[in-house]
């Protein structure tokens, strides 16, 4: 078994493992020839099935493994992986291997980095300096390059290159083990609607949980439960309207969004005709056919954590069921090419 | 009568202020020592395996000193003080905008020890601002000997120099849960490896195969051999220190930006590593974990025998002598006897360095300014992160104050954020506010600005 590559989207990938260990602490990752996959599964709280194409964020890959599909499916541990990958930002070159140590199997990054200095830095943001005008004054023109180059031309000549290896813990899972965990199947959606930009949502949705818990300080402890792990009430319909409300003894209030987009379904990737799909009857049923989820406050917080990915979001709603987030991951070098997708299963409670 | 005064600039203050806090990370209290030409800031931590010592010159760290002494302490005075109240006084002041700070920045602060016979012991700091105001402030201490480490130059053969700024820099790579730092040389590839591990780990082949992912990360860092100033280490020697006193004394030296220099000789004995700055020269001592702790210990030098190892004497701890490594650049006291008279072991059980048990983990206190736990420095990540019900019970205070949709005095409403809610000094408005409305005078100044002149205690 043996895998080994270079990263790259650095910054991606730690975004997305972050996002990730917002969640659960362990993923599931997949590796085969095209594609990695992550996948945690909380006990309770949502889920997120994470499915990359492999040049996302890594290159000159190499994968083998005795198992079907030339396949190896680890058990990893995210945190460290965030620490890890926060070391190699901004480093020269990093690359990831499968490995053993006193016998162990490990995930070792080695990271080839040089240390920040200041001045170098500053520097480096600037690798073409700006063109010097106007040309004719040349001669007289004092450079304020001049001095800072050489400076930083010392520092490198003094400054090496350091090798940092972080290992990470992995358990290498048989295929067994990870071949009843099922990706969960949900009917077509009532409604689908891109999302309005999540550090907003996640701005009014943290708001609305941190007051239903200030209010539930005072009043009975009834329902405690409830109070300590409040509940938003989310509705979507396909008039471009989202709605976040909290409603508790004391409150009522409402967030509305509207003229938001309701995405047109590609029928090739539709299991029933267009004009049968549940979305229609709610695009007919007008403004006021709303279709409705709960979700746990701390729950959805961690999950709009992915915001920091800055992807396109498009929530699915079964109506009182389930509601499914759809994260579409921008590819910055290859801007036309494939959007990779993040799915989040996201745990709802019926009224 | 006064043993002691001496008069700090602003600047003065502020390298103070510096070394307490680092101090502060090992203990929590300071043994204050004068003489006619330095002033010595030791202290040593609970577990007796890190000792500090911060030495002022008098002449060209402070704007006057002047060591009186009296019939008692003629010599040299000493006492024992807490840091936390010293921090308390010469902590940094200054405000959010430059006016602010102009009229809140300290002119001098003078700083007296009155002891004697029949009189209070005390330690008065008068600290001037530029804007006239004066703050004085009296401390009682213990007249007491300071403890000071001992560390043989001589028998430490292995030694290193780099910037301390690089190798501040180099342990962010380290992530959490980590305990120990084993310093190694690899002649064969020039280059000098740190590597970062902990023994609170489960054996391999225990029945929870869960236990296995919960091994923090273990990061191995090598940096070329030119890099280091001087490099004279034994091949494959392996050292291996607390990871916690060496990000404290990184913190620390980092301010001052020096060149750190160690040096050590076997495991299981002390590492003395130190760097100076304006006046100041900053030293510590820490115990080196033995080989037989290290379970990883996976050097191939042969193990000194036990034969050396008695003549070598370990480490001792001398209430009253000094450390013979300073030793010529201090004159003893007469009082204390030469350090040698003390070395041969068995006249009493020395209270030696030691590395087990280890310390108690640290307090979690904000004392120490997360120098490591920050996972996300990214521009603005701390908004992503989930509503944090642990953190509800303590911030409801602020919480109140935030469910006002920043109404007032936040300068950028763009970044709301929690810590600069916590940052409002909301308690002294509080207690303040009746006495003025009883007083019935308009309010001249903000209590903000008053708050800096350490009118009221935090």
């Amino acid at each position: 078994m043996r895998f080994k590559t270079d990263l790259k989207n650095i910054r991606t990938f730690s975004k997305l493992t972050a996002a990730l260990s917002s969640l659960e602490k362990i993923a599931w990752v997949r590796l085969d020839d095209d594609s990695v996959r992550f996948t945690v599964i909380p006990d309770t709280g949502s889920q997120v099935w994470a499915s990359l194409s492999v040049d996302l964020i890594f290159e000159n890959y190499n994968i083998q493994s005795n198992e079907p599909n030339n396949t190896i499916n680890l058990e990893l541990p995210l945190n460290p992986l965030q620490r890890a990958l926060k070391s190699a930002m901004g480093s020269n070159h990093a690359n990831l291997r499968l490995t053993k140590r006193d016998g162990i199997p490990m995930l070792s990054m080695t990271i080839h980095t040089l240390t920040k200095d200041p001045a170098a830095e500053n520097n480096s943001r600037h690798p073409n300096p700006p063109p010097r005008f106007p040309r004719d004054h040349d001669d007289e023109y004092d450079d304020p390059f001049a001095q800072s180059d050489l400076q930083a031309e010392l520092q490198m000549r003094r400054e090496r290159e350091k090798v940092i290896t972080q290992d990470m813990p992995v358990r290498v899972l048989h295929p067994d083990t990870v071949e009843t965990i099922m990706q969960p199947k949900v009917r077509e959606p009532d409604v689908h609607i891109q999302l309005p930009p999540l550090l907003q949502l996640k701005a009014i949705s943290d708001r609305f949980t941190k007051l239903a818990m200030t209010t539930s300080a005072s009043s009975s402890s009834a329902n405690r439960a409830e109070k300590t792990n409040p509940k938003l009430e989310l509705s979507a319909n396909m008039h471009g309207n989202l709605r976040l409300r909290l409603f508790t003894d004391a409150l009522d209030i409402t967030s509305v969004w509207d003229n938001l987009e309701n995405p047109e379904l590609d029928p090739s990737q539709l299991t029933v005709p267009v004009e049968q799909h549940p979305s229609v009857a709610f695009r007919e049923g007008g403004p006021d056919k709303w279709a409705t989820v709960r979700v746990d406050g701390k729950d959805w917080s961690r999950v709009l954590s992915v915001g920091r990915l800055e992807g396109r979001v498009i929530a699915c709603f079964v109506d009182d069921h389930a509601l499914i987030l759809y994260v579409y991951v921008p590819h910055h070098d290859d801007p036309g090419g494939v959007e990779d997708v993040v799915t989040y299963y996201v745990s709802s409670y019926s009224a | 009568m006064v043993v002691l005064n001496f008069t700090l600039s602003e600047d003065g203050v502020a390298v103070l202020h510096d070394a307490l806090s680092c101090m502060f990370k090992f203990s929590d209290d300071v043994c204050l020592e004068a003489r006619k030409d330095k002033l010595t800031l030791s202290t040593l931590n609970v577990s007796k395996s890190a000792y500090v010592c911060f030495t002022f010159a008098a002449n060209r760290f402070f704007s006057r000193f002047n060591f009186e002494g009296n019939a008692q302490y003629r010599e040299r005075f000493a006492c024992q003080l807490y840091i936390k109240s010293l921090l308390t006084i010469f902590r940094a002041r200054g405000g959010a905008s430059d006016a602010s700070r102009e009229n809140a920045s300290i002119e001098r602060c003078d700083v007296a020890i009155d002891d004697g016979v029949g009189r209070k012991s005390r330690l008065v700091a008068r600290i001037s601002f530029r804007n006239g105001i004066t703050a004085s402030h009296s401390l009682p201490y213990e007249v007491k000997a300071p403890t000071h480490a001992k560390f043989n130059q001589q028998e430490a053969e292995n030694s290193w120099a780099i910037s301390s700024k690089t190798l501040r820099q180099l342990m962010d790579h380290f992530g959490p849960g980590i305990e120990l730092l084993d310093i190694n040389t690899d002649d064969e590839n020039r280059v000098v490896n740190f590597t970062c591990f902990t023994e609170k780990v489960q054996k391999r082949g225990t029945t929870n195969n869960e236990a296995v992912l919960k091994k923090p990360l273990h990061t191995n860092i090598a940096v070329e051999m030119d890099e280091f100033d001087d490099v004279s280490v034994e091949d494959k020697m392996h050292i291996i220190i607390s990871v916690k006193d060496f990000r404290a004394i990184l913190q620390h030296a980092q301010i001052t930006s020096g060149e750190l220099a160690t040096s050590y000789s076997n495991p299981g004995r002390p590492m003395k590593l130190s760097y100076g700055a304006d006046g100041v020269l900053c030293e510590f001592i820490l115990m080196t974990v033995g080989e037989k702790d290290a379970i990883s210990q996976r050097h191939k030098t042969p193990k000194p025998n036990a034969a050396a190892k008695a003549a070598t004497p370990r480490p001792q701890l001398d209430s009253t002598s000094h450390r013979a490594s300073s030793a010529q650049q201090t004159q003893a006291p007469p009082a204390a006897k030469p350090p040698q008279s003390k070395m041969p072991s068995g006249a009493r059980p020395p209270p030696e360095f030691d590395m087990r048990p280890p310390p108690p983990p640290p307090p979690a206190a904000p004392r120490s300014p997360g120098l490591f736990v920050s996972q996300d420095d990214d521009d603005d990540d701390q908004q992503w992160e989930p509503v944090n019900p642990e953190e509800q019970e303590e911030e409801e205070e602020e919480e109140i104050v935030r469910l006002e949709w920043h109404t007032n005095s936040e300068p950028d409403p763009s970044a709301p954020r929690i810590s600069s809610y916590v940052r409002q000094p909301t308690k002294p408005d509080h207690t303040t506010s009746p006495d003025r409305l009883l007083s019935g005078l308009e309010p001249t100044q903000r209590l903000s600005d008053v708050r800096r002149f350490g009118l009221f205690s935090d």
